[in-house]
């Protein structure tokens, strides 16, 4: 549970600030962004488990280029996915890899949709870029960035594939997430109610949850709006 | 200047990014073509420098030397394709039906279905001791016109409307697919017992895979539909062309677009499913991400092997990801994704 949820929040996080930055970097047509697109969306339409993969061999001890880059840094060699924290960051930086694009996605099509007066009349007003993005750009793609969160969050919960494929849960269990744990309980131990119940306990935990953030949100939007 | 600085900083953002999102797919694809010395010995990037490449890895995998790989391919193109096939028809179907008619359902009548069919699904297994298919079967089948009948009934309560309805099927994405995954395993190996084979088959998996991708395809065409334009239906409708006609051959054709992305999307995430493979497939109708995910440890760790294998199961995809960035390049997607 514990575990889940670091890895949700803190992916989340990571890909919505990388994703907004990235889509704004586009929406103002940075050179090149005509290629970017296509490249961006890559990672999202691949296979968690290929992406999966992919990891593994990168995050390899010896043979895999991350290792190779740690050691031109002089770092030295990390064992990136049998030391608990390290697997843990490992786990987060290939979900942030993979979903960044559909923040990205969203917040792009979300700045498309904003009306141009706006920002002229603030351009003619001479207000600076920085101001201009927290107090038009910003309050304004709250409600597409709340629905973007809530998204990516509760996917975020649901990870299986990637931790099953790069760690299998390990070392020990400490990147173990709920649905491989409900799988391991039912498949590996035949442990068929309890993996029932954990199901059920899962659903109810994230339908409170969705709740209580769309409450919270909805507060949040209304106070800026 | 500040505005120059901010767009230095933008540019440079999308560069690195860009070099991250293609680094590990090149790796990949250098990899597959290394012979097996060249990547035991560390890590190397550029062929014919660093290492002579060679098609051995692809070789091995297509004649059958790493045990059977055209069948997980195969069964996941059909099943795949056939899935979304069905996923996208019925989805459009459904939206068209949400953007057009105007459904007023009683919330009290939803109560009731979800009463009698618990309520009497609980009646008919525990205490009479029935099947469960056979209950399912019966005490849904009853529940449905039961509630239907209902709804034309007065009752109190508040009334769903058709945006109601919408968020009904976006939310069963909402919930996490071990729920529904590990009730579907429950389900089919209980009708398996009844002689109809459904976990790892094709029939039961294309079923659990268009339920998968109903959500989608519902969401996804009911925005594209939208855009039609009434006025062409309501001259075919005063020509009294049918129903039927008007959404195959006016319809659906006017929306052409829209549903080749939404099929492309629904098609990559029927592709890339993992939990609901991996519970409902054994042997003969696996499909290629289980297959990915067994290969680290049938036989070590052999890169060059799974790279070909990885490569595989992202081609496709890759094709995909193209073909929707030119539609979003063009503004096509960006009107309906809002």
């Amino acid at each position: 549970m514990w575990t889940t949820s670091v890895i949700t929040v803190l992916s989340v996080v990571f890909q919505y600030v990388l994703g907004f930055a990235l889509a704004l970097a586009l929406h103002h047509n940075v050179p090149g962004s005509s290629l970017y697109r296509v490249t961006f969306l890559l990672p999202m339409f691949l296979a968690p488990v290929g992406v999966a993969l992919i990891a593994r061999m990168i995050f390899h001890p010896y043979l895999g280029p991350m290792n190779d880059l740690m050691g031109a840094i002089g770092i030295g060699n990390l064992p990136f996915l049998t030391e608990p924290n390290l697997a843990m960051a490992a786990l987060i930086s290939v979900e942030v890899w993979q979903w960044t694009p559909f923040v990205t996605l969203l917040m792009l099509a979300g700045l498309q949709s904003l009306p141009q007066e706006v920002f002229e009349a603030a351009r003619v007003d001479n207000i600076g870029a920085w101001r201009r993005f927290w107090d038009i750009t910003f309050p304004m793609l709250l409600p597409i960035s709340v629905a973007v969160v809530f998204i990516r969050l509760v996917e975020g919960f649901k990870v299986i594939d990637t931790v099953f494929v790069m760690t299998g849960g390990g070392p020990g269990t400490s990147t173990e997430t709920l649905t491989l744990y409900a799988y391991n309980e039912g498949f590996k131990k035949f442990n068929i109610g309890m993996t029932s119940a954990l199901s059920f306990t899962f659903l109810v935990v994230v339908i409170l949850f969705g709740t209580l953030y769309l409450a919270l949100a909805q507060r949040l939007t209304r106070r800026y709006a | 200047m500040e505005e120059r600085g901010f767009r230095w900083m933008g540019f440079a953002l999308a560069l690195v990014w860009f070099v991250l999102s293609l680094f590990p797919l090149y790796f990949v694809l250098v990899t597959a073509f290394k012979p097996p010395l060249a990547v035991s010995r560390g890590p190397t990037y550029l062929p014919f420098i660093d290492f002579q490449p060679t098609l051995q890895a692809f070789r091995d995998a297509f004649l059958g030397l790493r045990g059977d790989f055209w069948g997980p391919i195969v069964s996941s193109v059909v099943v795949s394709v056939s899935a979304t096939i069905l996923a996208v028809l019925l989805g459009s179907m459904a939206a068209y039906a949400l953007v057009r008619f105007e459904f007023r359902i009683r919330l009290a009548s939803g109560l009731l279905f979800a009463v009698i069919a618990i309520g009497g699904f609980l009646l008919l297994h525990d205490l009479w001791g029935m099947r469960v298919p056979f209950a399912l079967g019966l005490v849904l089948v009853v529940a449905l016109l039961a509630s239907v009948l209902v709804n034309r009934l007065p009752l109190p309560g508040p009334v769903l409307g058709n945006n109601d309805v919408t968020f009904w099927f976006v939310s069963q994405r909402i919930f996490p697919p071990i729920v529904s995954a590990f009730a579907l395993f429950l389900l089919y190996t209980e009708i398996n017992r009844l002689g109809l084979q459904l976990t790892d088959s094709y029939l039961g998996l294309v079923l659990a895979y268009t339920a998968f991708g109903l959500p989608f395809s519902v969401w996804l065409m009911r925005d594209f539909l939208a855009t039609v334009p009434l006025e062409v239906e309501e001259a075919a409708l005063v020509d009294d062309v049918g129903r039927f006609r008007i959404f195959f051959q006016i319809v659906l054709p006017m929306a052409l677009p829209g549903l080749i992305a939404t099929s492309m999307i629904v098609l990559a995430f029927i592709w890339n499913e993992f939990l609901f493979a991996l519970l409902l497939t054994s042997g003969d109708w696996q499909t290629l991400p289980i297959l990915l995910a067994g290969q680290q440890s049938s036989r070590g760790d052999e890169w060059w092997a799974i790279s070909v294998a990885t490569l595989i199961s992202i081609a496709p995809m890759v094709v995909v990801a193209t073909v929707l960035g030119r539609m979003m390049r063009s503004g096509l997607l960006s009107g309906s994704i809002k």
